[in-house]
């Protein structure tokens, strides 16, 4: 990497790390695997960069965001893989809910949770678009960039989330 | 009595990805249906909550200097290699590269259009792929012209040939031979045909120029504004008579 594709590097990724830090916390839920995580992805990203024009219409930002989040997938199903369904079923998991276990569905229903329990207790691929969206502002098309789903998909996952949120609000 | 067909639209609507058209119509039933506007105020109040209750969080500065120092070293240790190992074997491919060079530029032009061609045909294939059609889904040409306000440098024509057998399905924004450009798609029975257009300095060209690559049919001209690119995998007298029709429309 030359000088000025390290200064091209730095203003492409140090910009969004507040998000790419954001996206793994949230996927991680936690601090220390978040670090990790960002980490990671960055020296991916510094790995693939010469290979990154902005081409195909996806932003540097999306571009990033998908290695962040494909690093945070492969490190959760690491460390716990029963926690998180290997093939993600659409229809096996309509109720947008990663409940491992079922008496958390029976405190759930004693006792209002708050909206950030909810949050976490979605499954991972719900989560991400509500942080995507409603704390990143992406586009659909930036989502679908990120995740790797078509649009369409983008959005029965965001309104299956945000129906399981409101749940929690009531 | 609710209505789902609505509701599926307010989350689309409220983020700001309805085509105006869709959102005109959402609004005036949002006017007079209390179950929907209901439903929107609670998607609103979900939003209310969420930027309150969850919060976004800012790198660690310690992450920050991580990431910087990596890039660095990395950097760094590519240009000692450089230094201290291929100087030799670089000097003299310098030179060789200097003869080369001749030749090299007059085969470039040549390959150039070949280029171009590569990157059409590719955005084509991968805008045949699930969900990369269109950004913009619409068989009105009053939508789909001004989407591109804003997202492009110029205002592309566009048209309904459905009275012709070619209806209009959508457009969105791709990216060839360096630039942002406007990508229309037409339909003609199941076939599809992408349209990709940009500002041309060259002027206009004569007729259109034909390629065939890997099973698909490729027309290019430019008129006085713009250097047309129109792909698809249908028959080849039907797609000359596609690109007669744009022509014919194109011309004042």
């Amino acid at each position: 990497m030359e000088s000025s594709e390290l200064a091209r590097f730095e203003a492409v990724v140090l910009p969004h790390l507040d998000t790419a830090y954001t996206l793994a916390r949230y996927l991680t839920r936690n601090a220390h695997d978040a670090e990790d995580v960002v980490q990671d992805a960055c020296l991916r990203a510094l790995t693939y960069f010469d290979g990154f024009r902005g081409e195909e219409g996806t932003s540097a930002r999306a571009w990033l965001l998908a290695i962040v989040r494909n690093t945070a997938f492969s490190s959760v199903r690491r460390q716990s893989p029963d926690a998180v369904a290997l093939e993600f079923d659409e229809v096996q998991h309509s109720g947008a809910v990663a409940d491992v276990h079922p008496e958390a569905a029976l405190l759930r229903s004693a006792a209002k949770e708050t909206l950030g329990r909810a949050l976490d207790r979605l499954a991972p691929e719900f989560r991400e678009v509500i942080v995507l969206r409603e704390l990143e502002g992406l586009s659909y098309k930036e989502i679908s960039d990120v995740a790797g789903v078509p649009v369409g998909t983008v959005m029965s996952r965001l309104s299956r989330a945000r129906a399981r949120l409101r749940e929690a609000l009531t | 009595m609710t209505h789902p067909s609505f509701e599926a639209q307010v989350d689309a609507y409220l983020d700001g990805e309805l085509a105006v058209v869709d959102a005109r119509a959402l609004e005036a039933h949002l006017a007079q249906c209390p179950e929907c506007t209901r439903f929107r105020d609670g998607q609103l109040a979900l939003r209310a909550a969420i930027a309150s209750d969850i919060p976004k969080f800012q790198a660690p500065a310690a992450l920050r200097d991580r990431v910087r120092a990596a890039a660095q070293a990395r950097s760094g240790a590519r240009r000692r290699f450089t230094v201290q190992r291929l100087w030799r074997p670089l000097a003299l491919a310098a030179s060789l590269a200097v003869v080369a060079l001749g030749s090299w530029t007059l085969a470039r032009r040549r390959v150039a259009g070949e280029v171009l061609a590569n990157d059409v045909l590719t955005s084509h294939i991968r805008s045949l792929m699930p969900g990369h059609l269109t950004d913009v889904l619409s068989s009105d040409q009053h939508t789909v012209k001004p989407w591109f306000n804003g997202r492009l440098d110029f205002s592309p024509p566009v048209y309904d040939f459905a009275g012709r057998g070619y209806p209009l399905v959508g457009g969105r924004l791709d990216y060839v031979d360096g630039r942002p450009v406007a990508a229309l798609v037409y339909g003609r029975r199941q076939h599809l045909i992408n349209v990709f257009l940009w500002p041309s300095p060259r002027g206009p060209s004569g007729g259109p120029k034909t390629r065939d690559r890997q099973g698909y049919h490729m027309l290019h001209w430019t008129t006085a504004d713009y250097s047309y690119w129109v792909v698809s995998d249908l028959g080849s007298a039907e797609l000359q008579e596609f690109a007669q029709v744009l022509r014919e429309a194109d011309s004042p």
